[in-house]
């Protein structure tokens, strides 16, 4: 790795903006690639890592700016000249024509051959080498559409290392390999800059672009976001705010590298807290609901062995449960009701009523903000047994006062109630 | 690229090809004539001092006029409107990424025939011997950059729009062509199926030896574009980053090869599927190399188009059926055939 100060950049790019029609897919990009460095670009699709590498190896011209290589804009390059000095990897190989991977290999020598003349011994040598040093020696003959889509990038990867050009632009090499091929392929780039190539790398997964890239350059609405070592770049609202995702960054604890993960929507990523009295299965599908819109979800009290209990239990959300077929005590009550106070919401879900479970209708009585659901949304009726004349005459109070829901309507009620604490 | 020992092979088995087809198209006919007659007359007509026919005797005059003033500039008409043909199809295929491209296809073939068949009827044809093959260029090329143009993106061609383009574009100079025919009164039929469907009967050295040279030139510049043609199989961005000038290239292969079409239509008409079937076909022999590819398909192409006027001339014979329906025959079968599979592959 060379010390970046005092060289100076065999790529840059400097105020590229590039336009198709009205769509402005580069808006001012400045990037340079110093000599030795493996540089990681990222960014969601369409952020115009594509397009901004197109523009480096001079395939698309770019509507302002320069691009400059070793010194000069690229443009005052000849093609060939050009070609011994910087290559490019794209996914694309040569699907409609049954070429032999070792002529796909061998056309990394053109720079050098030229138009009139065929590849010799030397060149075929050379794309023997390249091809086993990715390891595909033994499909040299085969034919490069019937390659697997990772045989395929290695394949083209060697193609690259024939040209020997010290520049190397990979645009996603590593789209469709699996983790193993991945490695491999990026620890042969950073080979190679260790010997002092330099690399642009487009790539998808952040882990890998934090692992083997000193320095990346994050991308987002044909702009650079952010440029820098990856603890600069990979910040969890950067990275947020780019991927319109959330996300969790931590370190690997083995290589202490940077790790980037999503975070599947959920847990505590919105500002409403739902209390849910289920049971008899009756919780179940307004739980899953609550969870998934990011609701801060807790329930019960629920019987053991209800499939509401097991649901909240799978999803790791407090809740308060009594063993099957037990009377719900006081102390249970005492426990759910903090989580009922808490909440800014409790649903009464659709469930029988008897003197096991009398007591969640205490619950339901002391909810500020009480949902009840209609016998059509929890699959089994809201009967009333043992002292069944009281129990009712209570639900139907609690009904008088804050009225019966079916299903899609309380869906509704709260994806509003959502709007409005996201909003506050 | 293939072993060398199985590439001599395949080389040998079409020159000896092309031999035994030229024999042939001399020998066979109305009349067979024998080894011996073929192989003087056709070493006294290279030889230095020519062949005077009046030196002849009785017999051997007949062979000479039949073999001199029929049958040789008709074998030598199918044989260099085949090479061409079936050259431009291989390096039009590989431009495109398509190995459902041709110079029909793209409508080239038709453009050139309107070419054609416009210096006919407006009498430009008695100007120069070059006037039809000239004309036929330039109805090609303004047919292959209409194609090109209206198929063409920033950034690329698409394929399915070229096919598509290249056959509207086809249909409608096609149209143009039979138009044009009906209201020049002094066309015949027979020059009517000429001009729509290509044929070699009555061809005369007047009608071919002005073409030739180029057909030789152009094919040999494009066999130079082999390595440019091999690298764009990459797409066009990698073909760039290898030191391609793609754009450059692109307008290159199209316009010889839009030459290379015309020549032969000005030759033979615009016989059918040559250049879509022959590089297929030998592709399936040699593989893709456009550095075999180019050559082998230019002779094979020779040998398809001498074959196929042989069977026009000997299947209902003595009466002979136009060459073009011989390879329409045995060419759009064949190009159903290639749908069907690549559709199969999912790949058009």
């Amino acid at each position: 790795m060379s010390d970046r100060s005092s060289a100076t950049p065999v790529l840059s790019a400097s105020a590229l903006r590039y336009r198709i029609g009205d769509a402005l897919l580069l808006d001012g990009v400045d990037v340079e690639l110093y000599p030795g460095e493996l540089v990681g670009l990222i960014g969601p699709n369409g952020a115009g890592k594509s397009t901004l590498l197109r523009n480096l190896i001079g395939y698309l011209r770019p509507t302002e700016g320069t691009v400059t290589l070793e010194g000069r804009p690229i443009q005052t390059y000849s093609a060939r000249e050009r070609a011994k000095r910087i290559s490019y990897l794209s996914q694309y190989g040569p699907d409609q024509f049954p070429f032999p991977v070792i002529d796909v290999v061998e056309m990394g020598s053109y720079p050098v051959v030229g138009m009139g003349r065929a590849p010799g011994v030397r060149e075929r040598e050379a794309a023997m080498r390249a091809l086993s040093y990715v390891g595909l020696e033994r499909l040299a003959d085969r034919s490069f559409p019937s390659l697997s889509g990772g045989e395929r990038q290695l394949a083209l990867f060697a193609r690259i290392l024939v040209q020997e050009s010290p520049i190397i632009l990979l645009d996603e090499p590593t789209a469709s390999l699996d983790i193993g091929h991945e490695a491999t392929l990026l620890q042969m780039v950073r080979d190679l800059c260790e010997e002092g190539y330099s690399a642009i790398v487009a790539l998808h997964n952040l882990n890998i672009a934090a692992e083997y890239c000193r320095r990346l350059v994050l991308m987002d609405g044909g702009r650079v976001r952010a440029a820098g070592p990856p603890d600069h770049v990979l910040v969890g609202e950067l990275i947020e705010t780019s991927y319109h995702t959330s996300v969790h960054v931590g370190r690997n604890d083995s290589t202490g590298s940077i790790t980037v993960s999503p975070v599947p929507t959920g847990g505590a990523a919105r500002d409403l807290r739902v209390h849910v009295i289920g049971g008899a299965g009756g919780g179940v599908n307004i739980s899953r609901f609550l969870h998934r819109t990011g609701c801060t979800l807790s329930g019960g009290v629920a019987h053991e062995l209800d499939s509401d209990a097991r649901l909240w239990k799978a999803l790791a959300v407090p809740y308060v449960q009594v063993p099957a077929f037990s009377e719900i005590g006081a102390p249970d009550i005492e426990r759910a009701a903090a989580l009922v106070d808490a909440a800014d919401l409790t649903v009464l879900c659709a469930f029988p009523f008897g003197t096991g479970n009398a007591a969640n209708l205490d619950l339901a009585e002391r909810a500020g903000r009480l949902l009840i659901l209609d016998e059509e949304s929890g699959g089994c009726p809201r009967d009333f047994f043992g002292d069944g004349e009281a129990l009712r005459a209570r639900f139907d109070r609690l009904a008088a006062r804050h009225g019966v829901h079916p299903y899609r309507d309380a869906c509704r009620l709260i994806e509003e109630m959502l709007k409005r604490s996201t909003t506050a | 690229m293939l072993p060398a020992r199985r590439r001599a092979a395949v080389a040998f088995g079409l020159a000896a090809g092309l031999v035994v087809s030229f024999w042939a198209a001399l020998a066979f006919g109305a009349v067979t004539l024998p080894v011996g007659s073929v192989v003087r007359v056709l070493v006294g007509v290279v030889s230095p001092g020519g062949i005077d026919p009046a030196e002849l005797d009785a017999p051997m005059r007949r062979v000479y006029a039949i073999l001199y003033h029929i049958r040789l500039p008709r074998a030598v008409a199918a044989m260099f409107a085949g090479l061409a043909l079936a050259v431009s199809g291989a390096a039009v295929q590989g431009l495109f990424r398509n190995p459902m491209a041709s110079p029909d296809i793209l409508g080239i073939s038709a453009g050139s025939s309107l070419g054609a068949v416009l210096a006919i009827v407006s009498g430009l044809v008695v100007l120069h011997p070059l006037a039809v093959p000239g004309a036929s260029f330039l109805g090609a090329l303004a047919a292959a950059s209409f194609v090109y143009t209206i198929a063409s993106r920033r950034g690329g061609t698409h394929l399915i729009y070229v096919i598509l383009a290249g056959l509207a574009v086809s249909s409608l100079l096609s149209g143009l062509v039979s138009a044009v025919l009906v209201f020049s009164e002094e066309y015949a039929l027979s020059q009517f199926i000429f001009w729509t469907m290509g044929g070699l009967e009555g061809r005369t050295w007047a009608n071919v030896t002005a073409p030739i040279p180029f057909i030789i030139v152009l094919s040999v510049v494009l066999m130079f574009h082999a390595n440019p043609l091999n690298l764009l199989s990459l797409g066009e961005e990698q073909a760039h980053s290898l030191g391609v000038r793609v754009e450059a290239i692109k307008v290159s292969v199209l316009v010889i090869s839009s030459m290379l079409t015309a020549m032969a239509i000005a030759i033979a008409g615009p016989i059918a599927f040559i250049g879509l079937m022959v590089p297929h076909l030998v592709r399936m022999v040699t593989g893709p190399n456009h550095r075999t590819l180019l050559p082998f398909s230019a002779l094979a192409g020779a040998i398809f188009l001498l074959g196929s006027d042989l069977v026009a001339r000997l299947l209902f014979a003595p009466h002979e059926i136009k060459t073009g329906i011989v390879t329409a025959v045995i060419g759009g079968p064949y190009f159903i055939f290639l749908i069907i599979r690549y559709q199969r592959r999912g790949s058009v």
